[in-house]
């Protein structure tokens, strides 16, 4: 809670009259006050620049430097100020945080020396308000990238861990070839078997000059089909075994078995396995053929060896609704205007334009500003079209183009720009989270050590109760007089969110038990039980008077927490122990008088359902079961 | 500080009149930023020392660099101190309590009231409070409302669990005890009389002295 909240205090106590006519029981004493001298004005010297302020001011946060008596070490008794010899630029922003309760980063610094700074006065970082938390984040982030980075050049021919299975060794050197010179060995034989296959299928189709018994040129693959079997059987050897090991190498096979580099293997080695057991049947010998079509997927195995390759993959994948529009569209204008030129030229004689499918030749040829000039209008109309056609042909495919490309960078920024925040998010409402459970607890604990000790805080603070971290003390003091107050009012005391769902869980249970032994008034059910339904399904509730209403508070807060507090009754103590022992002992009973006599009033039951409570909590010995009798009474 | 500025503190802390609207309140600040009133009227008209009043304004100023408190901050404010639950509706509620006849009377003065008043000034704030339409009449509706605005703030996670007919019977209880001639509304007179003879009551509306 920012210190600076301590001003409204007179406001918030001025809300508590509002609570005194209403309430039934006394409220408790307010906390004695100090008595405060005259507030001092100090004089801070870093560096030759003077900065002034309150006493009050520094000491709103007393366990840093400047709010503790550390200071001390630095006064300097003859110009009777305290001088430290660090940078007053940073100063300024850290005096300011003592001001304002919020601590800004200023942008023109240096995140180290803003940090060490921040380390000498003794102030933690994440105070750091909202409105600079990211930029903070991001810079500190990238300090710290640029220290790995250079941390890790330097160890990167460290050899790894010998802990790991011989399988993982073997799958971290197929995924990273530079771990190891085996490795490298590996990825570069593999990448040199790729090219010849593929060099070995070009090369196949071209002629060759003339053989003995044939009129036309053959192809090489005709000619030496020895040495070419030859090589593509070595080949596919080499690619099987690959495939093998990396099948057995693999942490999840069916992962890889299913990812698209496993498919392109099997694809680039299956049709020679397939040629291996097919006989020279004449029939199936021109489906064969179109099976060695795919040994040019062989090629994409290089996808494994760059990089570039793979972005580009992924940049399709994800840009391929901008890719079908563009189609779309594209199919959209080829259909009208060749279907206008068809029309256009039907009347010439000897036109080329049978049919529209026939002009849908001319229209991609002519919007793709190809030309080739096999078709051409000769009609005048046709003309017209034509040049029309092309015209616009320019058009529908410059469109879409830039779309895609500012597609892809957009889609690229953004996935940087949502982890950022996924991570910061995190880290900011865990921030939100342990400020208001802080304050929250501090409550708490205040109230045990309160009771017990006759409203002198520097007496429990001896104790060592830890009243409060990070705040004014006597501000807190106040504040927890204030919440107690208000639960003397309201007769009802703030719980640990995690016991106070346990103890729903606990309650239904134990009501659904003893249901046959039931109670009359049906609000004891119905509170317990609402107050769980907004937190599990209600299907799994049957609970006997089904007019529950929803919601106690609208405002499920999920970010307040609150700490333990324990009801201690007489005759729990010893089961009790096993709590957090300094508050069961401390609270004396009279003062819990007001508390047991409420619990009567606002949760009547009848007294069947009390020694039931009773058994089944005496029986079960946990801590929880004892909130879970107290409650059912 | 300059004895000039100190000279110039006061708690005139204007509610922003009417409406919480944010855009108005944008174009109200350059007309809105509030010179206070002399440090000496204040200190005649209200209880407070001229210490304590420099000490409230000092501590207001430096949370408020406007010096306007509207009903948003109000609510703010109580959110803060009451984390665990909605203090949202009950400063709602105290805001209307405070700014009395809706011309942007001090806020200073109703603090002076509160915390240095009489016990009968104080019943009668408290009174005022309760009585939402400003009717002289405190109904079963108007009750249940400020006692549900009172529960709301104390959250889901409380022990006894809070259930709906919470407000409701303790509104009850009220009423039995406030309202004797049983004619279903609490009038001022019937209030301070009863609040009078409750011991509780009236040792509690002396707790609150201090200002700080």
């Amino acid at each position: 809670m920012a210190a600076g909240v301590a001003a409204w205090l007179p406001f918030a106590r001025a809300a508590a009259i509002g609570w005194m006519p209403v309430a039934s029981a006394p409220m408790p004493l307010p906390p004695q006050e100090k008595r405060r001298g005259k507030d001092a004005l100090i004089m801070l010297n870093v560096s030759g620049t003077k900065f002034q302020t309150w006493r009050d001011t520094l000491e709103r946060y007393p366990d840093t430097l400047l709010g503790s008596t550390e200071r001390d070490f630095f006064f300097h008794e003859e110009t009777n100020e305290y001088f430290f010899d660090r940078d007053p630029d940073i100063f300024r922003h850290i005096l300011n945080f003592y001001r304002t309760g919020k601590l800004h980063f200023p942008r023109m610094e240096c995140i180290s020396a803003f940090d060490e700074e921040l380390s000498f006065f003794g102030i933690i970082p994440e105070i750091i308000g909202d409105c600079c938390y990211e930029d903070y984040k991001d810079r500190r982030r990238e300090n710290q990238e640029r220290i790995q980075d250079d941390e890790e050049s330097e160890q990167n021919n460290d050899l790894v861990a010998a802990d790991l299975s011989f399988r993982e060794t073997m799958w971290r050197a197929f995924e990273n070839p530079h771990t190891s010179t085996m490795a490298l060995v590996f990825y570069y034989v593999t990448g040199f078997f790729i090219a010849v296959s593929v060099m070995a299928n070009v090369v196949e189709t071209v002629p060759c000059g003339l053989m003995q018994n044939r009129v036309r040129e053959v192809p090489c693959g005709e000619r030496y089909a020895l040495a070419f079997f030859c090589l593509d059987t070595a080949c596919v050897m080499i690619f099987t075994v690959e495939y093998l090991l990396r099948l057995f190498a693999a942490p999840s096979r069916f992962k890889f078995v299913k990812s698209v580099m496993s498919v392109i293997d099997v694809v680039a080695i299956m049709p020679y396995y397939i040629g291996l057991v097919m006989t020279d049947n004449e029939d199936v010998s021109g489906a064969f053929v179109t099976l060695r079509v795919f040994r040019v997927f062989r090629i994409f195995k290089f996808s494994r060896h760059s990089a570039g390759l793979r972005i580009l993959g992924y940049t399709l994948k994800s840009c391929a609704s901008e890719l079908g529009f563009l189609l779309f569209s594209l199919t959209m204008a080829i259909i009208i205007f060749a279907t206008v030129m068809f029309y256009a030229e039907k009347g010439s004689s000897g036109s080329k334009f049978t049919s529209i499918p026939a002009a849908f030749w001319y229209t991609i040829v002519t919007m793709t500003t190809l030309g080739y000039g096999d078709m051409v209008p000769k009609t005048i109309m046709g003309k017209i079209f034509g040049s029309i056609c092309s015209l616009s042909g320019v058009l529908v495919i410059a469109l879409p183009v830039p779309v895609i490309v500012s597609n892809f960078s957009r889609i690229y920024h953004q996935s940087q720009r949502a982890e950022k925040r996924r991570a910061q998010k995190k880290t900011s409402l865990a921030r939100i989270h342990a400020v208001k459970s802080r304050g929250a607890s501090a409550f708490l604990q205040y109230k045990h050590s309160g009771l017990r000790v006759d409203q002198d805080e520097e007496e429990s603070k001896e104790a060592g109760q830890a009243l409060v971290c990070n705040n004014n003390p006597t501000f807190e003091v106040q504040r927890h007089h204030l919440l107690h107050c208000l639960e003397t009012t309201t007769n009802h005391e703030f719980v640990d969110e995690k016991l106070f769902e346990a103890s729903c869980k606990e309650v239904a249970l134990v009501k659904q038990a003893s249901r046959s032994s039931s109670i009359s008034s049906s609000s004891s059910p119905h509170g317990l039980s609402s107050c769980c339904a907004p937190r599990r399904k209600r299907k799994t509730f049957s609970v006997p008077n089904s007019n529950m209403s929803v919601g106690l508070q609208g405002s499920i807060q999920e970010l307040s927490t609150i700490q333990i507090r324990e009801r201690p009754l007489t005759n729990s103590r010893s089961s009790r122990s096993s709590l957090n022992a300094k508050f069961v002992e401390t609270v004396p009973l009279n003062s819990e008088q007001p508390y047991l006599t409420a619990a009567v009033i606002s949760v009547p039951t009848t007294p069947g359902t009390t020694p039931g409570g009773d058994d089944s909590a005496s029986s079960t010995d946990y801590s929880q079961a004892n909130i879970v009798r107290v409650s059912a009474l | 500080m300059e004895a000039k500025r100190v000279e110039t503190v006061s708690g005139r802390v204007d509610a922003a009149v009417s409406s919480p609207d944010s855009v108005e309140d944008e174009l109200e600040l350059s007309t809105v930023r509030h010179r206070p009133e002399g440090l000496q009227q204040l200190e005649a008209q209200t209880r407070f020392s001229r210490k304590e009043l420099q000490i409230l304004y000092r501590g207001f100023k430096n949370e408020c660099p406007s010096g306007v408190v509207n009903e948003e901050t109000f609510k703010d404010i109580y959110s803060q101190f009451f984390p665990q639950g909605d203090a949202s509706t009950y400063a709602h509620f105290l805001f209307n309590a405070f700014d009395t006849d809706h011309n942007g009377s001090d806020f200073v003065m109703g603090l002076s009231i509160l915390l240095r008043g009489t016990v009968q000034e104080k019943l009668n704030w408290a009174f005022n409070l309760y009585d939402i339409n400003k009717d002289g009449y405190i109904t079963k509706e108007e009750m249940l409302d400020i006692m549900k605005a009172i529960y709301d703030m104390m959250g889901k996670c409380t022990y006894p669990v809070l259930r709906e007919e919470t407000p409701r019977q303790h509104v009850e209880v009220f009423f039995q005890k406030m309202d004797k001639n049983k004619d279903g509304v609490v009038t001022i007179d019937e209030f301070i009389d009863c609040c009078q003879n409750d011991e509780n009551i009236m040792r509690s509306m002396q707790l609150f002295e201090s200002v700080l």
